[in-house]
């Protein structure tokens, strides 16, 4: 992966219509993207879609990344990420039922990284997310990582959607607090 | 940064979080694509919750990925402008049916017979009521009303009585707000109607004008036989006229709202000469003085 700074550099590149500088991007930003959306749709040929989508979007509006406000991989993962969880929600809630093994494959959160190798902000967040009762530290990345639904996460905790709704409301309200957002 | 409520803020922070549902996700976006400072409320959202993308594992695509990306990206042209659709009659004489069918897709009693492209209307004209809604919220905290109401376009003070109990005199009158778009489009024109003088707002959000063409706004009723026009907008940022004063409450209160692209100047023999382009339903705004949500 290349620096923040390198990645700044070239998505600046991209914006005035540096076609290299996107193959360089696309290089250095492909897995990480392809992982986040994979794991959302969990279909390969979904994830491919949706991560050609993404890539056009990001080649369109790099004029409008703004470093102040996001850092390169986080603004370039957000538009995969959006255009995922766009897709699941569009295409319903029937993906838990058509695969039976998904529920427990995707039930865990990803492997914690050695607490060296994060960034400041994961550790601040993650501080904060910890704060949270475990079933709602639970609900909250479950919610993240495998975009699922207020139905799904209403499946998986056994409550109704409406307590859901207001877990994560409650959830995000406290984190909010927390980081002093 | 304004202030938002807790809902705008739970919402802003769902949509980083992924847990919305499609519609309340195409209502967040709409928001975004009118309301900078609700835009960096998500993005702040997506950048603190981006953190936990270090954690999810890198998986490569297949190289055919990157071909199709760079066939793609080949054929467009970066930061392409927003094209209008070409008005899909020749400019002779307007679609009736297509006209007839805006109006009865509006209509709630009139779900029998629905053809295809009623259903489409139907489903501009949900989708519309359900952004309207967030965007009568989001005017509920004041967003709107100091670009939207100049004093001049204040409610004159009536000298009749009013039966009704009389709102403060600081109170607004009621507030009537259409947000005017392509089906599953941003929002093109925001429509506000005072309730009490009728006076009409047009704020132009994102309407690209064709060369030589002319945007004009029309009021479809079933009470009327054909559309009406309310004349051309767009031709800056704002439009105010008055010239709803001419229609009962109920008829301005039900009509849809429909924007077609005339020649410059607009309509040159009060009939519209394409199929609507942006369209929309008023719906009641919360007063000012009443909470947000």
């Amino acid at each position: 992966m290349l620096t923040p700074a390198e990645l700044v550099w070239l998505i600046a590149a991209v914006a005035k219509g540096d076609e290299a500088a996107f193959e360089r991007l696309y290089a250095a930003t492909r897995a990480k993207l392809f992982g986040v959306v994979l794991r959302i749709l969990r279909r390969q040929d979904l994830a491919e879609e949706v991560i050609q989508e993404a890539y056009v979007k990001i080649w369109k509006s790099a004029g409008q990344f703004n470093p102040g406000l996001s850092s390169p991989i986080t603004w370039m993962a957000s538009i995969a990420r959006n255009r995922a969880i766009d897709v699941v929600r569009r295409r319903g809630e029937t993906s838990i039922e058509e695969e039976p093994s998904a529920m427990e494959v995707a039930a865990d959160t990803p492997d914690p990284l050695a607490r060296r190798e994060m960034t400041e902000e994961l550790k601040r967040l993650l501080e904060c997310v910890g704060r949270l009762e475990p079933d709602r530290q639970k609900l909250v990345l479950l919610a993240y990582y495998n975009g699922w639904s207020r139905e799904q996460l209403a499946a998986k905790f056994e409550a109704p959607v409406n307590t859901v709704k207001t877990w994560l409301r409650r959830s995000m309200m406290d984190v909010r607090e927390c980081l002093g957002l | 940064m304004m202030a938002y409520s807790d809902d705008h803020i739970a919402l802003a922070a769902e949509y980083a979080l992924g847990t919305l549902d499609a519609d309340e996700r195409a209502q967040v976006e709409t928001m975004m694509s009118v309301d900078k400072d609700f835009t960096a409320m998500v993005q702040a959202w997506e950048h603190r919750l981006g953190a936990l993308n270090q954690m999810v594992g890198s998986v490569e695509p297949r190289p055919e990925v990157w071909e199709k990306i760079r066939t793609a990206v080949g054929h467009s042209e970066q930061q392409a402008p927003i094209v209008l659709p070409q008005p899909s009659l020749p400019p002779v004489v307007p679609a009736v049916e297509e006209w007839a069918a805006v109006a009865a897709a509006v209509d709630n009693s009139n779900v029998i017979r629905l053809s295809a492209n009623v259903r489409r209307w139907r489903s501009i004209a949900t989708a519309t009521s359900a952004i309207a809604a967030v965007l009568v919220a989001m005017i509920g905290v004041g967003l709107f009303l100091p670009d939207l109401f100049p004093d001049s376009m204040r409610p004159r003070t009536r000298t009749q009585v009013v039966e009704t109990k009389a709102p403060p005199a600081s109170a607004p009158s009621a507030q009537y707000v259409a947000v005017l778009q392509k089906e599953g489009g941003a929002p093109a024109f925001i429509l506000t109607v005072d309730g009490a003088t009728k006076n009409f707002t047009v704020r132009k959000v994102e309407a690209p004008a064709e060369p030589g063409k002319s945007f004009e706004l029309w009021l479809i009723s079933d009470k009327l036989p054909q559309p009406r026009s309310l004349g051309v907008i767009g031709g800056s940022d704002f439009t105010a006229r008055p010239i709803l004063a001419s229609y009962d409450v109920e008829t301005v209160k039900a009509a849809t709202y429909a924007v077609t692209v005339e020649q410059a100047g607009g309509s040159p023999d009060g009939n519209p000469h394409s199929a609507p382009v942006f369209t929309g339903k008023l719906i009641e705004a919360v007063p000012s003085s009443a909470p947000a949500r």
